[in-house]
Parts: C-alpha cells; structure tokens; sequence
C-alpha cells in the first residue's frame, strides 16, 4: 500500500505507522532492503505491509517480511549479555550488563593482541549484512586481515568474472529474448524484489526461459526448459557448450578478435569437452547441450544470470569462468538484451572499510586466504575462508586463531565441516556470539551478545540501486543490548580506537557517511520513503574503459592484463593457477569414485534458499515454520519406491562422513540419481511444540555430510567448498 | 444489494503466481490466526513427468462459491450467502464446530479454530465491518505478481473462476 493508505489503515486503528526497510533477508541486510510500513499498537510492533513507493519491491512483502513481528517477540530472543560460567557446551551463563560484556571482550582481545598477534582474532561474516563493511573496519584498525567470509558465495562469482572479463556483467532482463537461470534462484532470493519481478514480465513478454539445476523449484518449474543438471558439474557443461559454440564456428569474430585474448589456445583446449564427454560427468542429453549452445550463440539478445548454486563445486571458478568465455565468444556482452556493464552509481555514501589502509604485512598474516594471497585484499578487502579460520583452531596450521567472534552467523551449521566446527568450539580460546536470538553454537560461547533487530536500532541507512532509505526504528529494544553497529563501535572505542570509529557514536556515524552525498542521517529519516533516484540512460559497449580496469590487489595490478577479456588468462598462469577453465571432479561423484557407488548410489547437494527462512536464521518463527515444518529431502518417487520409502516417512541418509535423518517428500521435479534437503538445520520451534535437531550425525545438518578434504574439497582459486556427495537413503529404522 | 448479482471475487491467476507464500503469511499475521489456522494455503502442482516436467502454484483461499456445498451441509444454518456482496458469511453464535462444512467444502476452506468456531477467509470485509481497518485484503495487497486481485464480478464469471479453481486443485492432489 501507499503511504496515504498505510498511514488511513493506522489512524482508523488507533496505531502509528513507520516506514522503514525490512529486516529479514541477508542481501541488503540485515534486510533484503524492502520498503515496509511498520504498524505499532500500543508500543507493539503488530504487522507489515509493502511500501509502493519503494523501487525495490512496490508494495510486495513475503513470508518472511511478514513474519517480522513474531521473530521480533520470540522467545528465543535474549534480553542480557551473558558470560560463560560452566563448562563449554553446558549453557551455564550468567547475566552482566551491555557495558560489562563490552569491557570484558575488549580486555581480553587487548590481551590476546599483545600476546599472540592482532591476526589471531577472526571475525565470522554473515551473508552480506549492513554491517559486514564495519566487521572490516574494525578489523583493520586492530590489525587483523581475517575476515572470515563464507568461501561459497557471491566473492566466487564476482573473481572468476572480474579476472576474466573485468567486470561481473548483469543480465539484461528487461531485453533478452532468451534468459539462462543457471544454479539460480530468482525467486526465494528474494520473492518480492526486482529479479523475480523481472522473471515474471520476462515470462509474459514471451522470452524463452531455461533453467541450468538438478531439481525443479517454481521458477524452473516455470521455465520453458528445464537442464536438469548433476549437482556441481555446470564447468563439465559449460566447457561443452564453449566446444560447441566454438567448434561450429557459432562466434562474433569481430569481438574476439578485438576484445578478447588467447582464443586460439581456448579453442584447441575445448576440443577434449565434446557433448557427450559431458554427458556421461553432467547427466545431461548431448542434444540438449548441443541445442542450448546453439540457441545461446544465435540468439542476438540472450544473457546468463549465475547464482549461487555455481560456487559450490571445487570446479567452481572454471564453470564461472568458462560461463564468462561464452558470453564473450558470441558477443553477448554489454550490448543491449545480453550481459551487461553496470557502472557504480556516480554518488554514494562513503565507504566504511579502510582500504587504504590495506598493505603486504597485512596480507601475509591472512590464515587461511579465501583467494591466494597474491589477488588479495579482493573487493570486499583481506578475507581468510569462513572454514579454514575454524580449521586452524584444530590445526594450529599455519598458525592457530585464538578468538572468534560471530555476529549474526551460525559456524555449525553454516559451513562445511560441523565436526570440525564443533572440535574448534570446543579448543578456542575466546568465543563470542553477537546474533539477535538464541544461536545453535550459543553455549560454546565465553560470551553472548544479544542484538538488537533492524526493527529496534534505527540505523543504518540502507542503499539499492536507486533507492536510499533510512531504516527508522520500530519500537524501542525489549531489552538491554544494542545494535550490532552499536556493538563494533563501542568496542572499538573501548579498544582505544575510538579515532577511527566517530568515538563510539553511531549517529555520528551515519552523519559522516552521508556527508558526501550533502545529507544527514535527520533529513534521510525526514524522507517517509527514502530518495528514489532514477537510472541513467543505458550505455553499451564500455569495453575500453571496463578492461582496463585496476584490481584490488596490492600493487592494483589491472584485471586483464592485455586490456582484453582473459581468455587465456596469464595471471593465473604466472600465479601458478591454470590458464584456462577444466574440469575437477567433486570429492565424490558417481564419475569420480565410481567403486562408491554400490554403497552410496546417489548424489546429494542441498538449497542454500528457501521461501521460508534466511539461512540457517529463523525456524524459530510460527508462521514461516508452518509452511516448511520439518526437513525434508526431494527424493524422486520411483528412487523412494525402489527403497521402500512412502510420502514424509522419516529416513536415514548416509554418506561417508556422516548422516542425517530427515522426513521424504516424494518429488517428481528432481534427478533421479539425485536427492536435495535445504541447508541450516538446527532449531526448534517452541510455539509450534518442535525441538532441535542435533548437530552433527543423526540431525538435519547437512554440512556434516561432505568431505572436507584439503586437497579435493575446495576451488584451488576460489576456495568454493563442495556440496556433494554420494549418499545412500532408506527408511529410518531406531538402531 | 449494491450491484445486483455482482459479488466480490480475489481472482487468482496461476501465470503471475511465483509461490511465495507471501499472501498467506500476510493473511495469518494481519488475520492474527492462531498456528495451524489458514486461511489462505499455496500449493504445488506438477505437470508431466522427469525429465520434461514443470510445475505451477495455486493459492486458494474460501471461493464464496455461488452455490456453496458448506451452507448446503451445515445442520445449524450458520452457513449462508450474504447477499450484498455475495460472500459466504459464518454465524459464529450459531455455529457448533461440528465439522460436516468441512467435509462438505471441495477445497478444504473451512478452520475449526481453537474456540470451536468455523472460520475463513471473509475478504477481510467482515473484519472491516467489526472494526479492524484493512484497506485492501492483505494477500492481495502483498502479492508481488500480482496473481491475486480483488474484483466485483457477475454470478457466471464467478463460476467460471470456480472451475478453473477446482481443475488446478484437483491436479494439487493428483500425484
């Protein structure tokens, strides 16, 4: 609705409204970066409903955002910071205060700095949250580069695109007459927001859709053709589909040879990948894979949009990159209704991390790169891989971390490796958890922090292309904690470095960050539904000006050398790294280790989203529960048949590393040689009488399932850790 | 009657339905229903067989049937055709929470809540009437393809509607 209605709907019900941005979802985070009215009665916040006005969703709200008010008053919410007072595992704490717990962490990570090093305090990053910028800042000016991001998302698209073609190109959806989803999820992303509204109106303007996935979700169900492909096998079809484009001489010979470099060397290396090579490794029709190469190429208007479920292959970075190579070889880059070029808005807030302050000492301490050293800080800054910071703990390899914080992020379950994780938990010196509610590894924790919702802080700002908005405050906090923001920046004032972040003071802050933009944090709240700003007309063809862009690195090296598009990449040559995109098989696979097969005949991977919850976050909350009450694992009917195994009975799935048990939902939309549960099991659900699962074996993790191995489990480039397996399913019998 | 015979309808087209429950949760928490109460409920429906397979959504809510099988069934009469808007009105003073509406229904509609009283979906139109400003029925409000739209409709375009309704839900059962 409007703000007229919103603010009509609240006086008629005796209510105030305020309009600020949800809180629910990662990207923008934390929030997807929605409009939303907020409705409070009597000082309680009582529901939502969509903000027309905002560019981002005009006035859709999902599940999740209007779940918002019961994961605000959950009672797995926690109202005090807490110390350990038992033993690790055990949950003894006792309650201290805000200021207690800030002293408390700061005396101890002083303390650890002067013996040990700035390097062995490691902070866990979230998905991308409004404060991820704020981890590194803080990070930097005590003197450690370990950042700890995922090393399976969104960083894995943006190196293998930036060192190939200098720029991560986004799809034109509005133009493309033919659209490839491939590993996407267009609409659990984010239901309400531009990519699902762009597949929709894609649809209706009759572009021809296909969707690259091993199962069928609604937007691949919606698609004119379904690829359904192997989990973690798109570089095996990807390398085909360039043997076809290039083989039939299906190429923009004008751009290549202009703009591309080492395309005599791609083409006689693609000769090995014919169709049916692939085939056999992806599961898919040779036909199909020659027929989507041939529309791709010849289809003048056609993009690709990647999403996530590419970077979770050890071949990760070659199917991104050989993705880059066909965009490139048919010309299908930054021209109208394909890939294109999106220059940074010309006016933004300043930025939060200190990038100038990046140099050689810091990078060298980095304790487990997510990417080799030698392409470091990449763009969000230094960055060690989320799991390999937990693998040192254990390892002491090269050299142990002595102090974890995770804010807003859940080590146990979002990662690979729980049995790892949890052997971490349990050696680590000093470990603090900074999240809104109760935390699966809460009582590891020397001390917990409870922070406030988006709902109760009134900051940040929050920023779409073309859209600022001030995220307003709801209601008051319910209890004595503060904002994650609020949490870095008082212990950094604590920490004496109170120089570098505004004293503490977080209104200051904002007022700062905005200052380019000529505004204050007090004019953006004056705005009921933020600055919307239009878009620029396009402009095509940047190709000068976009490869010869500097990297990030130390000694901004430029992306492509060659100031052309890397076919042949000599960087990573010269780095040690393979010139061109192959083929690395998973751990296991029905190709790779074809002797586990008798034991363990299928393949399982698993959704990093779903229509109900962010992330392992939220199976706390009543009205997302119901909609997805258990875990479930897609199991085509005929493979549950041949095993015995009927519609929700409860099963075992082995792999060898661990297992699960899980309910069966018979799915005729999935691989058959395939099975796939939804990631971030954990929690109960107390209103809804559903306890927690375990952790490790016998729960719903799927994290405990994968090898972890150091020398197959990762993208050598792009660490990228893998998510498949080979599994056997049968019925659940109590042993 | 305002519009004679015309009657308040929430069209659903499954073309613009991308399946993300978002009308439902809207309905549940502006409605404020109790857990396991729904009025709205989305659903899955498969079209063919692996590997050329695809699917579509229905969300369904009460379809104020123009001749409703609940009403027809209720032993109490607190089932009837309200006649302005056409809308299938629940007397929660008469109603006993037997359940035969919710045998009768061919969509699964009716929710004996907690209180032992059958609820659902009124277009939010009776929650307006009891005082509870809504504006627009907050699944169609929220929906962000658009798939549900709230319109005045004659009795056959209403029953057209029906029967598309009771094809796709049909097919959300039949594998």
């Amino acid at each position: 609705m409007n703000y007229e209605q919103a603010k009509n709907v609240a006086l008629r019900n005796g209510e105030q409204v305020v309009p600020t941005v949800c809180g629910m979802c990662g990207p923008g985070g934390p929030g997807g970066g929605c409009g939303i009215y907020a409705f409070v009665k009597d000082g309680r916040f009582v529901r939502v409903s969509g903000m027309d006005e905002s560019p981002v969703n005009r006035g859709g709200v999902c599940a999740k955002g209007h779940a918002a008010p019961q994961w605000v008053y959950s009672p797995e919410r926690l109202t005090h910071p807490l110390r350990r007072v038992g033993k690790k595992g055990q949950g003894r704490f006792e309650q201290i205060s805000w200021e207690a717990a800030i002293e408390h962490i700061a005396d101890t990570l002083a303390r650890q700095k002067a013996k040990y090093g700035a390097e062995s305090l490691a902070i866990l990053s979230p998905a991308k949250r409004a404060y991820s910028e704020y981890l590194q800042r803080f990070l930097t000016v005590h003197g450690s580069p370990n950042y700890g991001h995922s090393g399976i998302c969104v960083m894995q698209r943006a190196f293998a695109f930036m060192y190939t073609l200098g720029d991560w190109p986004r799809p034109d959806y509005e133009q493309g007459d033919l659209i490839i989803y491939w590993g996407r999820q267009p609409i659990f992303s984010g239901p309400v927001a531009r990519p699902a509204r762009a597949f929709l109106s894609a649809r209706q303007r009759g572009a021809r859709i296909v969707a690259i996935k091993p199962s069928v979700e609604p937007d691949a169900g919606m698609a004119d053709i379904w690829v359904p492909v192997r989990p973690g096998t798109d570089a095996a079809l990807a390398l085909a589909m360039l043997h076809v484009v290039i083989g039939e001489n299906l190429i923009d010979q004008a751009f290549v040879d202009t703009w591309c470099y080492g395309f005599k060397r791609l083409k006689s290396h693609v000769k090995q990948y014919t169709p049916e090579w692939a085939r056999q490794i992806c599961g898919v029709d040779s036909g199909q894979i020659v027929q989507l190469a041939r529309w791709y190429a010849t289809t003048p208007r056609a993009v690709i949009d990647i999403g996530n479920g590419l970077e979770h292959a050890p071949s990760a970075s070659d199917a991104i990159r050989a993705i880059a190579m066909l965009m490139a070889v048919t010309g299908h880059l930054d021209r109208p209704g394909t890939n294109l070029f999106v220059p940074a808005p010309r006016a933004a807030p300043r930025g939060v991390a200190l990038k100038e302050r990046y140099d050689k000492d810091l990078i060298d301490k980095l304790v487990g790169p997510e990417f080799p050293s030698i392409f470091q800080p990449f763009l969000e800054g230094p960055s060690s891989a989320y799991y390999r910071i937990l693998e040192s703990v254990v390892t002491e390899h090269p050299y142990p971390i002595r102090a974890i914080i995770a804010p807003g992020t859940q080590p146990s379950v979002s990662t690979r490796g729980t049995k790892t994780v949890l052997a971490a938990l349990q050696k680590l010196d000093f470990f603090v958890t900074v999240d809104v509610a109760r935390t699966a590894e809460m009582n590891f924790a020397d001390v917990v922090v409870p922070v406030a919702t988006s709902y109760e802080s009134g900051h940040p700002y929050h920023m779409a292309p073309g859209w600022l908005m001030a995220t307003n405050r709801v209601i008051e906090p319910l209890g004595e904690y503060k904002s994650t923001f609020q949490f870095f920046l008082e212990l950094a004032d604590a920490m004496g470095y109170g120089n570098d972040f505004w004293g503490g003071d977080i209104d200051a802050a904002m007022d700062d960050l905005l200052e380019p933009l000529d505004l204050s944090m007090a004019e953006l709240m004056s705005k009921p539904h933020g600055i919307a700003g239009k878009p620029g007309p396009p402009t095509y063809e940047k190709y000068q000006q976009t490869f010869s862009r500097l990297s990030p690195a130390i000694g901004h090296a430029p992306f492509l050398p060659q100031g052309k598009i890397a076919l042949y990449n000599t960087t990573f040559e010269a780095a040690g790294f393979n010139p061109l995109p192959a083929w690395r098989e998973p751990p296991e696979s029905l190709t790779a280790t074809p002797e586990l097969a008798d034991t363990y005949p299928l393949i399982l991977s698993d959704y990093h989203t779903s229509k109900s919850f962010s992330a392992s976050w939220q199976r706390n909350v009543p009205h997302l529960r119901e909609i997805e009450p258990e875990p479930i694992l897609h199991i085509h009917p005929d493979t549950a048949t041949e095993r015995g195994i009927q519609e929700n009975d409860w099963i075992r799935v082995s792999s060898l590393h661990g297992f699960m048990k899980v309910r069966a939902r018979l799915y005729h939309g999935i691989r058959p040689d395939t099975v796939m549960v939804l990631h971030g099991w954990w929690q109960g659900c107390k209103e809804l009488g559903l306890d927690d699962y375990p952790l490790a074996d016998g729960g719903a993790n799927v994290n405990v399932m994968y090898s972890v191995d150091q020398e197959k489990a990762y993208d050598p480039l792009i660490t990228a850790m893998s998510s498949q397996t080979l599994v056997q399913v049968e019925r659940w019998e109590d042993r | 009657m305002g519009q004679t015979g015309m009657e308040y309808l929430i069209r659903f087209e499954a073309e613009r339905c991308i399946q993300c429950h978002g009308c439902e949760t809207a309905c549940k928490s502006w409605r404020g229903l109790e857990p396991g109460v729904r009025y709205r409920r989305v659903f899955n429906i498969w079209h063919g067989q692996y590997p050329l397979i695809t699917s579509s959504s229905l969300s369904l809510s009460c379809l104020h049937c123009v001749e409703p099988s609940c009403a027809a069934a209720c032993p109490e009469g607190a089932i009837f055709k309200e006649p302005e808007y056409g809308m299938v009105h629940v007397d929660e003073a008469a109603c006993s929470g037997c359940g035969v509406c919710v045998e009768a229904c061919g969509y699964g509609v009716p929710q004996i809540t907690g209180d032992g009283v059958m609820r659902k979906c009124d277009v939010c139109i009776d929650h307006e009437a009891a005082g509870e400003a809504i504006e627009v029925p907050p699944c169609v409000d929220t929906c962000p393809g658009t798939a549900l739209i709230l319109e005045r409709v004659d009795r056959s375009e209403k029953v057209r509607h029906e029967r598309l309704i009771q094809k796709l839900y049909g097919e959300t059962r039949s594998v």
